[in-house]
């Protein structure tokens, strides 16, 4: 018989949405860049701060990428856990 | 992309006497919005730092915490760099045959509009307030002949200036103009 508590996901799950913003962000920071080349004015600072950008994206995805690497994404997510989180767990201070 | 040296549908004998983007208080005010988007989320993880260690630590919310602050940051960002494109993109440039006005609004909202300096009627320069009174900026408008709008020139640096140099490009366009 179905039981609601047996459903697992696995946390992999946050990386679909993960991987949906980033498409969005890849999506519109290059439509961006077409925009500065396109449009504006032939000169240095216009390739200074484009790379300035792509360098920026580049640390701060590597940087999650370097955090993300070191969780386990098959551990589930079981729904009849998700009410059992201790606030002193959570809240040390507490 | 456009080469100052080489104008959309330059005239003969034209040059360009000046270029004009808005004021450098633009800028600073897109990285006063980035520092403080940045520095108060990383001041209150440092300020708590104990809790959102046992946060990260944590198998289910450590990965949902770290793909959160990987948005939020990475947002901030793309902000930044699409407000910095609106500042780069809003242009003026004056020549010694005609005005050049490029508005970027937004990505998907771009004007492009110029006018002869020969109906040039009236220019007005606009210094409204402290901030524009301590730092020389502010508007200049253009006014044409007939019912068009005038020309805007938002924030810019030292606008009484900009206004005379106008003033004195439709002089001499107009004297070339009669001597021709």
């Amino acid at each position: 018989m179905f039981d609601f508590s047996d459903i697992n996901i696995p946390i992999a799950v946050f990386l679909i949405v993960y991987g949906a913003y980033m498409l969005f962000y890849v999506l519109y920071a290059l439509f961006n860049v077409y925009h500065l080349i396109r449009y504006g004015v032939y000169g240095f600072g216009m390739y200074l701060i484009v790379t300035l950008f792509a360098g920026g994206t580049i640390l701060l995805v590597a940087g999650s990428t370097f955090l993300l690497m070191e969780y386990d994404w098959t551990y589930p997510i079981s729904l009849d856990k998700t009410v059992n989180y201790y606030n002193e767990d959570l809240f040390p201070s507490l | 992309m456009m080469n100052l040296h080489q104008l959309p549908n330059q005239r003969l004998n034209e040059k360009v006497v000046l270029f004009l983007r808005r004021q450098w208080f633009a800028i600073l005010t897109i990285i006063t919005a980035f520092s403080i988007l940045t520095g108060i989320p990383l001041l209150g993880g440092w300020y708590f730092w104990d809790t959102i260690q046992t946060w990260l630590d944590h198998p289910v919310i450590g990965p949902f915490l770290v793909i959160l602050g990987s948005i939020y940051f990475l947002s901030i960002w793309l902000f930044a760099f699409l407000e910095f494109t609106d500042y780069y993109l809003d242009t003026w440039i004056i020549t010694n045959e005609r005005i050049i006005s490029i508005e970027q609004n937004g990505l998907f909202n771009r004007t492009a509009s110029e006018l002869d300096l020969s109906s040039v009627q009236d220019t007005t320069a606009e210094i409204r307030g402290i901030l524009q009174t301590v730092f020389t900026y502010g508007n200049v408008f253009v006014q044409t002949a007939g019912e068009k709008s005038r020309f805007h020139f938002k924030n810019i640096d030292n606008p009484e200036e900009v206004k005379q140099l106008i003033n004195r490009l439709v002089q001499e366009k107009r004297a070339r103009k009669l001597t021709s």
